[in-house]
Parts: structure tokens; sequence; C-alpha cells
């Protein structure tokens, strides 16, 4: 399927003294789960405000489900944005939160949120004031994977949940997706805990998407290679370097482009060891890359004074 | 228009909000009055103001409904029309209820000579004192104008933030006190008594049913741009 139902065009949102979304486009396929990554205040919450019509762009256009949100309840009927800091009504407790989902969205399934209430332990006629972070973010993800809208947003659900109820989260939602798919777009920057989740990945750094591809291609984009530091510079050269860490004569350096079978025998050859880059670090390494200078000039700087280092 | 409707049957989930704790309010108001009224050895009319109680509580509901409800219903993909409308629809609905309540206590009051005791809970001398419709027309205007008050400010209070409440506040009480100052300078103030005195409850309502379309239609306006 490749239905796009979330679209964004040249998105600008300027706040006083920041940027918080610089031309932004994007495009998201039906039936799909993304993941939105980036750091804190990089962005996640403000573009998924603003294509909910939470929020409204400086400049630039969000279509969803080929047209804008804003006012339009046709739109708005197929769409579920719990934000993190969600507010509730003052003497709500979660099954009353858990009703009025029920009263807006034609394929709630009470069930399926007592279930989950059950699952998350979450005491369901206490007080949505008087819960814990843990528990208020568990009445989010209820009311996001109970209401089963056709786009569901999930923004950092897990904040202040446990492990294991993260864990639960986690597997609920597969399952849950497998039975009804819908379009999943779920923020992050726990991003090891969520990569096997994710179909699609987008990231965005200072309001800027850095890295929009499917998870499959990103998996063996990029590689780390360790060894004896000359060996692997030597091997190298003239490759896009992410990053470089030395220890005594060792060098342990990660490139943003993927080795042939060619290039890896030469590898083993050489006595030098290949490692998979998690999604997180290459996340971790693509951003921390663009908070310097830029581009490869900054990146031959760090490795000149990484030799020096090594060598003294 | 069904999301309307459901805008006002969610807040209603929760009875207490809108009918547990205004009905308790008022009970506890109006007991209180009684026994204080029975403690006054007097054997006339004796008038308290108890009866406005529920009213600040409108107060506080217009403020949340802006503040707590609104962002709710922004989680649900509500559109703010649809927010808006169902919201103050129910409003209606309730501050109709509770004008039905005035006058039903109004009339048993009357019937009995202020519960046996003298005690005018209900009955507010000018403001009870046309024909029943006045009295009505009176009291809901009261209670939508105290809920619409309390929207609008938190409308300001959620686009302009604290700043913004700040400056509408201090400009509204800046422009009257201008106005009393035009007045008094104009030596115009006589005027402005004799047109009070000609004042009917009835009028009174119908100038503040005014004010109350003026700020819910401004409340729209600003809503229509309110983020969570």
């Amino acid at each position: 399927m490749n239905d796009t139902i979330v679209e964004a065009r040249n998105l600008i949102k300027h706040y006083k003294d920041l940027n918080a979304l610089d031309n932004v486009n994007l495009s998201l396929s039906a039936n799909r789960i993304y993941g939105l990554l980036g750091r804190n205040g990089a962005g996640k919450t403000t573009l998924m405000s603003i294509l909910t019509a939470q929020a409204f762009a400086t400049s630039g256009e969000a279509l969803v489900f080929g047209a804008s949100a804003y006012e339009n309840e046709a739109v708005l009927s197929r769409i579920c944005f719990i934000r993190e800091s969600q507010k509730y009504p003052d003497d709500f407790q979660p099954q009353h939160a858990f009703r009025s989902a029920a009263l807006f969205y034609k394929n709630w399934d009470q069930a399926f949120a007592d279930r989950l209430a059950e699952d998350f332990q979450l005491p369901i006629k206490r007080r949505i004031k008087k819960l814990s972070r843990g528990q208020l973010s568990a009445v989010g993800v209820i009311i996001g994977l109970a209401s089963r809208a056709e786009l569901t947003f999930f923004d950092e659900p897990y904040l202040g949940l446990d492990a294991v109820a993260r864990q639960l989260f986690y597997d609920r939602l597969v399952e849950d997706y497998a039975e009804h798919p819908r379009t999943i777009i779920l923020s992050s920057h726990l991003i090891d805990e969520v990569a096997n989740l994710l179909e699609h990945v987008v990231v965005i750094d200072r309001g800027r998407i850095i890295m929009d591809a499917d998870a499959d291609d990103i998996r063996g984009s990029a590689v780390t290679v360790s060894g004896s530091a000359e060996t692997v510079d030597a091997f190298l050269l003239g490759r896009k370097i992410l990053h470089r860490e030395t220890l005594g004569s060792l060098a342990s350096v990660t490139v943003d482009e993927s080795l042939g079978s060619r290039e890896r025998a030469e590898a083993q050859e050489l006595g030098l060891e290949l490692s998979p880059v998690s999604l997180q670090q290459l996340v971790v390494r693509k951003t921390m890359a663009g908070v310097g200078s830029t581009g490869v000039g900054s990146d031959t700087g760090d490795f000149a004074d990484d030799t020096l280092e090594a060598r003294r | 228009m069904s999301r309307t409707v459901a805008v006002a049957r969610m807040q209603l989930i929760n009875k207490w909000t809108y009918i547990g704790w205004p009905l308790t309010i008022l009970a506890a108001s109006f007991l209180m009055s009684l026994a204080i009224f029975a403690l006054i050895p007097v054997q006339e009319g004796k008038y308290g103001g108890g009866s406005q109680a529920p009213m600040w509580y409108f107060l506080v509901l217009g403020i949340q409904s802006m503040t707590l409800v609104f962002p709710f219903s922004q989680g649900l993909s509500i559109s703010r029309k649809a927010f808006y409308l169902g919201t103050l629809g129910l409003f209606s609905l309730i501050a109709l209820g509770m004008t039905g309540l005035y006058l039903l206590g109004g009339v048993i009051e009357r019937a009995t000579t202020g519960w046996g005791v003298y005690g005018y809970f209900f009955n507010i001398p000018w403001v009870t004192d046309g024909p029943w419709y006045s009295t009505a027309a009176f009291f809901f205007v009261v209670m939508m104008f105290m809920f619409i008050i309390g929207f609008w400010f938190a409308t300001i209070f959620k686009r302009w933030g604290t700043s913004g409440t700040l400056v509408s506040t201090l400009g509204t009480s800046v422009a009257l006190i201008g106005l009393a100052a035009l007045t008094t300078l104009l030596g115009w103030w006589g005027y402005v008594g004799s047109w009070f005195a000609q004042q009917s409850p009835l009028s009174i309502s119908g100038w503040a049913a005014l004010l109350c379309v003026l700020l819910a239609a401004g409340s729209y306006a600003t809503l229509r741009r309110a983020t969570p």
C-alpha cells in the first residue's frame, strides 16, 4: 500500500526566538508504523500538533487524508493524538476519559480498553489529577490504542512507565496493529526500545528532517570498523565517517555507508572487525554530526585531533 | 452535529461537574440561610444573598471548560466549533434547569411565607418583583453571564498568556474608569442615575444578554485560533 495519508509541505513554525520547524517536507503512507525520533525540543510534538490542527504552522501546508485537519470533522474523526502533557477535565477519572473517547471514535473497543487498564494496573476510578506520571501515561496509551483511529499518534508514551509496562505497551501495539492495521506514529527518544517495531524512521533535529528512510534500508546502512588505527584509517580512506573512537593504538570508526561482500572479505583479511550499528547509535551519530560545524571538514578535523591524542 | 451533542454528553459523563456540585452548593447555601433565618427572632421578611452561591461555581466552570476540557477535546480530535457549541449548549441547559429550580423555590417560598420562618432565599427584592418571566430571564442571563465571562477570560489566557489577560483586565478597568471620569466631567451622573432607575429586571437582563452575546462571539473568535 502506498496511499499517502499525511503530507507536509514546506512546514515552518516560527516561535519568537527559534524555528521549531524549519521547512519540513514529509509524506507518510497508510498502514505502517512510523518512528518520529529526535532529541527533546527537536520539534516532534510541534510537528504532530500541526498535522492534527492542534497548533498552527507559520507557513506551509499540512494535509491529512488529503485535506487540512483544521475544523474538518471528516478528517479529525479519523485521528487520535493524546499528547505527552495531555490535560483532562478536573473531575475526570480514567473511566470517564475512556467513555469520552468511546463517544468520538467509531472503532473504540471498550473491552480492549478494560483489558489494557488491567494490564497496566491502572486505577480507573481514581481522579486523573491524583495519578502518578506513569499512570497518566497509561491513560493516554489506552486511549490511543483502544480508539483504533486510522491515524494514531503516540507522543513519548512511555514517560514514567516502568520497563514491564513499556514492554506491555510495545507488545499490545504490535498485536493490535496486526489485527487492525492503521497508521501509527510513535514519537520517541528511547530509540533502541522501539527500533524493532518501526517500519519507517523519521529523524528530526532542530526542526529539520535529517533522516527519512525505511527501517530495513537503515539496518546495515552504516557499519563500525575496528582494529589497529592505521589499518582502519587506510581501509576507510575517502569514506563518509560518522564517528571515530580510539583506545591506544586501536580505532573504532563508524561509516555512513554499507560495505559490499568484496569489501567485507578484504576487511577480514586485514584483521578488521565489522559490527552493525544500532538505530540508536546511528541516530545519535547523525544528530551529533549535525551539531558540529558541518560536513566532511569537521569529520577530518576530529580525525586529526583523535589521532594526535592517540599518539601521545 | 452529532459530535456537538457528544461534546455535551462527554461533560455529563461525570455527573458531579455540571449537576451534582451546583445542586450541592445550592442545597448547602439554602440550608445554611434557612438556619440563620430561623435564628433571627424577627416576624418580618428576612432576605439573604445565599442564592448567588452557585453563580460563583459557574464562573469556575467557565474557566475550567476552557483550560481543561478544551485541551482534552483537542486530544480526542474534536473540532473547536463542536467543542464551543457543545459546551455552550450544555451550559444553557444547565442554566435553564437551575432557573426552573429557582422559580419553583420562589413559588414555594411565597406560599409558605418564607418556609415558616419569614426567610426569603429565592425571592430577592426588585429582582423577583416582576412577572415570572422577568425573574426567569434575570436568573438565566446572570448564570449565562458568569459562565461566559469565565470562559472568555480563560480564552484570553489560553491565547495570549498572563500578559494578555493582564492587558485585557487592566484595559477594561481603565476604560471603565475613563467612562466614569468622562461622566463626571460632563456632569452626566444625574442622567445615568435616572437611566438605571428606569430599568426593570427584564431590561437589565436584556442588556446583560447583549453583553453575553458579545463576549460569546469574542470567545469563539479567539478560540478558533487557540491551541491546547
